[in-house]
Parts: C-alpha cells; structure tokens; sequence
C-alpha cells in the first residue's frame, strides 16, 4: 500500500434548482498513487458531499462517460492520476463548450443530434440479405478507417475546439471523424449522403486546424487529419460541379 | 432528445487564455497578416514602376531605408514561422500517401516540405545574386 497524501481538488459546483451561476468548492482529498481523478471526485461523493455529480461507467477508458476538464485540459478523469497533479492542487470543470445540466454534467444532446445526421452506419450500395455471406476486407481495406473507427464519443475533442465553442452550428470533431470512419469502408456506398454534411459551411470548413482536439483524444482518433482531408474531398467535389453539372444529378 | 431542463453556458470571453494551443494558433494565423502585408508591399512596388521611373526608383529608394530593412526582417521571421507552422500540419491536410504498400510517416511528410522549402529558397539566393 503506497503512502497516503492529500491533494486539493477545487470542483465546478452547479445546482440548477438553486444556482444562477456555477461557483467553485474546494475538498481535501487524500490519495494513494494508484487513484484516478474520478477515484478522487468518488471519494468526495463518499465522504465529504453526497450532492457532487458527475457521470462515469467502466473506468478504464472504455464508456467515454467520464470526460472533464482538469486545469483548462480536456481528460478522462479515469485514466488521469492525482498524482501527476500532486502537490499542485487541481480544478476540475465539466467538459468546456457543453452547456451544464449539474456540477461535473454536460447536456451531449447536441453532439448526438450531429453524430445522427452523418450517417454513422454502413450504407451498402445493393440491399445485402445474411444469404449473400460475409462481406470481406483486406486487412488493407480495414487500415483505411480503423483508427477513425476508435472513437468512444468521450467528446474531449469538441470541449477542445474553439470553433465548436465560438459557434455550435458546427458539425465538430469526432462527428466529422465518424463521418470519415464509414465514408473510408470498402463496404460502404453512402458517400453521396454525407456530401452534404461534409460541404457546408458548418462541415468540414468551420474547420480552422486549431489541432487540439487530435491532441486531446484518449484513443488516438485524429480527428483534425480527418477533417482536413475531407476538405480536399470537398474542394473536389465544388469543382467537379462545374464540370460535370448534369452527370451528377442525385 | 429533449434538452434537460435549465442549463448554464458558460461564455467564451478570452478563449484564448484557456490553453497554450489556442495561443499558438492565433500566433500561426496572426503571421499571415504579415504575409498579407507583405504582398501590398511589393504590389505597391508593381504599381510604381507602371507609375515611370521616377516613382520606382523612389520605391527602391525605400528599400534600403532602416525602416525598410526591419520590415523585411520582420516579414522573414513571419514568413519562417508561417512555413515552419504550416508545413508541421501539412501531413493532416494531405490525402493518405503509401510508400511500398505502407504510409508514409508525417515526419517525413514534414522533412520534405522543408526540404524542398530549403532548396527552392537557395535557388532563388542564386539566381538573385546572378542576375541583380
Ligand atoms: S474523436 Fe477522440 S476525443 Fe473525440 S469523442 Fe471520439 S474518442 Fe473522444
Ligand atoms: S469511466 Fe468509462 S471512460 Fe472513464
């Protein structure tokens, strides 16, 4: 058992019901080496404030349920350590850009409204039946959008973009990544579709490669090299327009 | 989904306080003013010599002014930081490129860049110190 120190953990406070601004509460915390930053917001919970919410599930950087901010940095609090912190004493704010529902809680319903309007399944261009067998890949196939594929919708990336917070139309990070995970399958034919989402102002081109939001994700999802490369997709696509304005009737 | 019931936003005054990431992007984006700058600068040079001789060697009076040479100063350090930073994201705006059936890495992607940067750089010093 590693010794036992005590860090101070100054926590975003918001009750709805009472509140017309969310103010800050300090808690001392004692922590070992092995606890998380959720361990800590836990410990809290148990012992020093039963009213502090905040949400989290599998703990091990699975769920993507547990996403806060930690000093202005978006993380995982399941997969931060006190320790890293300690002696330093830490804030931690819900999830930048979001609107607050209570304390550490974000409202995501924006960000599920987005996720839905990129199609985020396979489109299959005939209509497959279980009698056609499998639909392969080639492990080079599958390399095309694996690493898009990672994402646990954690939404650190959107708490990390300026442009989603300046303007929320925009379509944002992980949505546009997902958008670039099924539009890179071999299997899928439902490019056509995303287009739209992909070319309007609030698509890929409210994009201004602050880069952040790649630095930020736990899993390596790279959204901003997603994003900009669907610009060249876009930029392709306007031009093709021109030339070809009646062969691409849809 | 239905929106929970009353929720606060927080505002977005000095956003760029909030992380070193969005200072040094403004930074990057900042340089292009002097990129910018520096295109009027030489557009107002073209404009001089269709003006007649008088206006350009006025012009090019001016060049060898101190406050001349700072600007340019100040314009290389813009244009160094602006290319350095743009070459850096360059790989995220590229479409995938393979090598030999594998990616190629974004490292050499940015040594490239700055390869080619370095020698179209040389060549123009060249040229320069030939025929002017
Ligand atoms: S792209 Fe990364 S940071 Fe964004 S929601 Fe997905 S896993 Fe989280
Ligand atoms: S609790 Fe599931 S990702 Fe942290």
């Amino acid at each position: 058992m590693s010794q036992t120190r005590t860090i101070m953990i100054e926590c975003l406070r918001y009750d709805p019901e009472q509140d017309q601004a969310p103010h800050y509460r300090t808690y001392e915390v004692p922590f070992t080496d092995e606890m998380s930053v959720l361990e800590g917001l836990q410990y809290i919970k148990d012992h020093l404030d039963g009213s502090l919410t905040f949400r989290w599930s599998c703990r091990m950087a699975i769920c993507g349920s547990c996403g806060c901010m930690v000093n202005h940095q978006p993380i995982l609090s399941c997969q931060s350590f006190l320790r890293d912190y300690y002696p330093a004493r830490i804030r931690v704010e819900p999830l930048e850009h979001f609107p607050i529902v209570k304390d550490l809680v974000i409202d995501q319903s924006d960000f599920l409204g987005k996720l839905e309007s990129v199609t985020p399944y396979l489109v299959p261009a005939q209509p497959l039946t279980p009698e056609d067998g499998p639909n392969l890949q080639t492990p080079r196939q599958i390399e095309d959008y694996l690493g898009y594929a990672q994402c646990i919708n954690c939404l650190l990336c959107y708490a990390a973009c300026p442009q989603y917070g300046l303007n929320n139309e925009f379509t944002g990070p992980a949505a546009l990544a997902l958008l670039a995970r099924y539009n890179a399958d071999s299997r899928d034919a439902g490019q056509k579709t995303r287009m739209e989402v992909v070319n309007a102002e609030e698509g890929v081109w409210g994009c201004t490669l602050v880069g952040l939001c790649s630095e930020v994700c736990p899993k390596h999802v790279d959204p901003a090299r997603a994003i900009n490369r669907n610009k060249i997709n876009s930029t392709q696509d306007y031009f093709l327009r021109f030339l070809a304005p009646f062969g691409r009737g849809s | 989904m239905t929106p929970a019931p009353k929720t606060y936003v927080r505002p977005m005054n000095r956003w760029w306080m909030r992380h070193p990431a969005y200072r040094r992007y403004l930074l990057r984006e900042g340089t292009s003013v002097m990129v910018a700058a520096y295109a009027l600068f030489l557009l107002a040079g073209m404009v001089c010599l269709v003006l007649g001789e008088a206006a350009f060697n006025l012009w090019r009076g001016f060049l060898q002014s101190p406050v001349s040479v700072i600007f340019h100063l100040a314009a290389l350090a813009a244009f160094a930081f602006h290319a350095w930073t743009w070459f850096k994201v360059m790989p995220l705006t590229t479409p995938p490129i393979r090598f030999r059936g594998r990616s190629v890495p974004d490292r050499m992607i940015f040594r490239a860049a700055l390869w080619a940067w370095g020698i179209a750089s040389l060549i123009l010093l060249v040229l320069a110190m030939r025929f002017l």
